[in-house]
């Protein structure tokens, strides 16, 4: 293709997409509320001008005040600035995770519609067996098996969540299999891999791109109960659920320290959950309205 | 006689963009008692609104802008919704097109058709829409029947509360033509018997002449012609109507229907095809197996370059998998087929690019034949760069642009996404695509059949103009006789994935030989509620073949037809 005349339609698709994105209230809250935390996380140096990490034995335990808006914990950090750089690893765990997650599930759901056969009843049989395990126990097993990390809980999380994505694309891309342009695209003899970035991706982007902002949310609290658990980040790391674990036994003293990470942690599984429900009813009116 | 429909200047319209688009722009129309008023028009025309409204049915975000419908002296908008209930199913009952659609799956038909309220037991019901078996059939599910089956029990759902008033939208659309026929008869019959009046919407106008008494032409929502059937039929006064019906392919057409403006027909020539054009294609005993059960058995033909040779059959008789196993989909389970420039028995991915590209298919259904996602220009660029048929992007962008043309389309078109385009364009577009592959054979699997009859001529004449100045072999795969007629050289007949008769177009239809291709013709609806049918007689028949004694020859042209023997029945012609 031409960029000449692929911008055009580019253009056209981004603007039907934005439209009718813009058509639905819920939506356009939940991107904005995990806009702002996104914003938040890159801009928490910016933001507040204490160490989240340097202890401050003088000022530990202290209720809000002008100079700490949420208080201090029990080493005299400030709960605002873990609060606030508390999100880049929430965040950037669990958007790594997702990521990788959904693109498995996409590819692996895509294959399974398109190719069939014994493969797609293999398949099954196995994403059975593994949905049948819950997560965290699933999760649990993983790291303590392989010790924690980043990458060990990235793994981890795509290994219990690819199952389920799977079987949510596939169901979508079975309705796009049969569709005449695919069987065109095999009686030119394609790969099975240029079918599914030409002819199938395309046409399932609304279900993939839902998929994602609801496995978002399921992996920040799973993400989130790992560290609570101890198995996540590890301390001093600014997390939000390392943060609860610590604080819940000074609750009483600081309620603060607990109930700042809860609400962050609230607001943003809120606003993924809206972002998703949104976007599922925008598209799904659409496709039936333009009748495609 | 009373009238029990009048539609009094109806308008309707939707809201797009902040905007009214009327749908049905003033529209009356009146149904007296016992008679039947056909909606015709193409796609697009407001028939299928109109008949909805009868029911008080709007989709969703139109509304009435203006007029009245009365039903049974009723006026349909203005009723509460309880009375609007007891009229639909009551007053007025509505058969759609699609009636595996209007099933419910999971329930058994019995229960279905109780649910439909009245006070007729569902076996005599059953009983009534001529159903064998009704008391066993009440307990089956809607998948355990065949379309015309369903389409019955979907009748018997529709009289189940003895309704004053019938809506048929398009009630056999989808359907064979054999079934198509009784389902008519039926629809027919009932009608009579219980004094119905019907309102029938229907693209066909075989079906009109066949069914209506009345009939009122639309389009782009607006009346443009209505007359008593035979007068219409017999004296269009509008252009419009003119070009409709002279559209319409028949089975006594000797060649492609080419139509002027002002609806004069003038019948084509077909192309001659040199004796010795070389074979493009040519299967030899090719059977297909799905599992366990054969759907081809030992099919041969040959199709030689610049012929058109037509696939014949009802649904499930083979022809459309024929014609996937040529293009590489479904590997054949005996037999040989080979092209010129080698063996088409692998899948399409084993086969060499070069022999790739020589067979094309164009599919059915316009709709989902491009990819929603992906301008046409890049449906018909892809192929050109896949095949290698051009060497960069400059070139393909031309060449593509080109293909348009020749496809008599704007090439300005290619940068439009196939929503924005009719679906006589997106067919356009499907050749286009297949011809990307520089092809010397194309197979046309029921490529006309979703179209409107005038869009249909249209692609004919295209894919009749293509392979002369292509010299393309053609494999025309379609149920309709009369479309067959027109287009194609020689015509194959199939059955339950058997050859019955083969030969060249003029000599089957002019003496067609095996009964069941009687059985086709005579089922066929002609646009003439006086025409007699095309075959008179069709006897019952038994498969005569044995052994290597399968065919009887008829005449040194490659007529041939499957020995078969007359059941129970007096001597027909045709049997030696």
């Amino acid at each position: 293709m031409t960029t000449l005349d692929t911008v055009p339609t580019m253009a056209v698709r981004g603007t039907r997409a934005w439209r009718t994105l813009s058509t639905s209230r819920t939506a356009l809250i939940g991107l904005s509320i995990v806009a702002v935390h996104v914003l938040i996380a890159l801009l928490a140096p910016l933001l507040t001008s204490y160490d989240p990490i340097a202890n401050d034995a003088g000022h530990a335990l202290l209720g809000p005040s002008w100079s700490h808006w949420a208080g201090t914990d029990q080493y005299g950090r400030d709960v605002l600035a873990r609060v606030l750089y508390g999100g880049r690893y929430a965040l950037g765990i669990s958007v790594t995770a997702t990521l990788l997650t959904v693109a498995l599930g996409t590819v692996i759901g895509c294959a399974a519609a398109l190719r069939g056969g014994w493969f797609d009843d293999v398949l099954g049989r196995v994403l059975d067996a593994i949905l049948s395990i819950p997560s965290v126990l699933a999760l649990l097993v993983v790291v303590t098996a392989l010790g924690t990390g980043p990458a060990v809980i990235v793994l981890a999380v795509a290994v219990t969540y690819v199952p389920q994505v799977v079987r949510v694309v596939r169901g979508a891309a079975l309705a796009v299999v049969p569709a005449d342009y695919v069987t065109a695209a095999r009686a030119r003899g394609e790969s099975t891999w240029s079918i599914l970035r030409r002819e199938i991706l395309p046409n399932i982007t609304d279900v993939v791109c839902v998929e994602f902002a609801m496995r978002a949310s399921w992996v920040v609290l799973l993400i989130s109960s790992l560290s609570f658990l101890g198995f996540g980040a590890d301390p001093p790391t600014p997390d939000w659920g390392l943060m609860v674990a610590e604080n819940r036994t000074a609750i009483t003293v600081v309620p603060m320290a607990s109930l700042a990470p809860i609400i962050a942690l609230a607001t943003l599984v809120v606003g993924l959950n809206l972002a998703a429900d949104g976007l599922s009813k925008a598209w799904g009116v659409d496709r039936i309205r333009e009748g495609s | 006689m009373a009238s029990i429909i009048s539609v009094n200047s109806l308008s309707v319209a939707y809201r797009s963009g902040g905007r009214d688009v009327p749908v049905v722009h003033e529209v009356s129309l009146d149904v007296a008692e016992g008679q039947t008023h056909a909606l015709v028009g193409e796609s697009g025309s407001g028939k299928s609104t109109i008949a909805a409204t009868l029911l008080g049915h709007l989709r969703h975000g139109s509304r009435i802008t203006g007029g009245s419908v009365e039903v049974a002296g009723a006026d349909v908008f203005a009723l509460p919704a309880r009375e609007l209930r007891r009229l639909r199913g009551g007053t007025v009952a509505m058969v759609g097109q699609n009636a595996g659609h209007a099933l419910t799956p999971s329930m058994r038909i019995g229960r279905q058709i109780a649910e439909a309220g009245g006070d007729v037991p569902v076996v005599d019901l059953l009983e009534q829409v001529r159903l064998p078996h009704p008391t066993e059939l009440a307990r089956r599910y809607p998948h355990e029947l065949s379309g015309g089956q369903q389409q019955r029990v979907a009748i018997a759902m529709a009289i189940a509360a003895r309704p004053k008033v019938l809506v048929l939208d398009e009630p056999t659309t989808g359907l064979d033509v054999v079934t198509q026929r009784s389902v008519l008869d039926l629809i027919a019959a009932l009608r009579d018997e219980l004094g119905l009046a019907a309102v029938l919407v229907s693209h066909d106008l075989g079906v009109v002449a066949h069914m209506a008494d009345e009939v009122t032409v639309l389009r782009s929502g607006r009346v443009v012609e209505s007359a008593p059937t035979r007068q219409l039929f017999a004296q269009p006064q509008d252009p419009y109507t003119k070009r409709l019906l002279a559209s319409v392919p028949r089975l006594d057409d000797a060649g492609l229907a080419v139509v002027g403006e002002a609806g004069e027909r003038e019948v084509r020539p077909r192309a001659e095809i040199p004796d010795d054009a070389p074979v493009a294609v040519s299967a030899q005993d090719v059977t297909i197996d799905y599992g366990k059960t054969r759907a081809v058995h030992g099919v041969s033909f040959d199709v030689r370059r610049g012929e058109v040779l037509a696939l014949v059959g009802e649904s499930g008789s083979g022809k459309s998998t024929l014609a996937w196993s040529l293009a590489g989909l479904r590997t054949p389970s005996g037999g040989t087929m080979r092209h010129a420039d080698g063996d088409l028995a692998p899948p399409a991915q084993q086969r060499p690019l070069s022999l790739r590209r020589r067979v094309q298919l164009v599919f059915q259904n316009a709709d989902t034949s491009l990819n929603p996602r992906r301008s046409v220009g890049d449906a018909v660029r892809h192929p050109l760069r896949f095949f290698g048929t051009v060497t960069d992007r400059t070139e393909a962008a031309e060449r593509a642009r080109q293909l348009i043309t020749d496809v008599r389309l704007d090439p300005a078109l290619a940068d439009r996404l196939p929503a924005q385009l009719s679906g006589g364009q997106r067919q356009r577009i499907g050749i286009a695509r297949a011809l990307a592959g520089e092809p010397d054979v194309l197979i046309a699997d029921e490529i006309t059949t979703a179209l409107d009859v005038s869009v249909q001529a249209d692609v004919l004449r295209l894919l009749d103009d293509l392979r002369r100045e292509r010299d393309l072999a053609c494999l025309f795969i379609s149920h309709d006789l009369a479309v067959v007629r027109g287009i194609a050289d020689r015509v194959v007949v199939l059955r339950h994935g058997v050859v019955v008769e083969e030969g060249p177009t003029e000599t089957v239809f002019a003496d067609p030989q095996h009964p069941y291709t009687r059985q086709l013709m005579a089922a066929a609806l002609e646009p003439d509620p006086d025409a007699l049918p095309y075959v008179d007689d069709t006897a019952d028949w038994a498969d005569g073949a044995d052994g290597d004694d399968i065919w009887t020859d008829h005449g040194d042209d490659g007529h041939r037809v499957r020995r078969w023997r007359p059941l129970n029945a007096p001597v027909a012609e045709g049997i030696l």
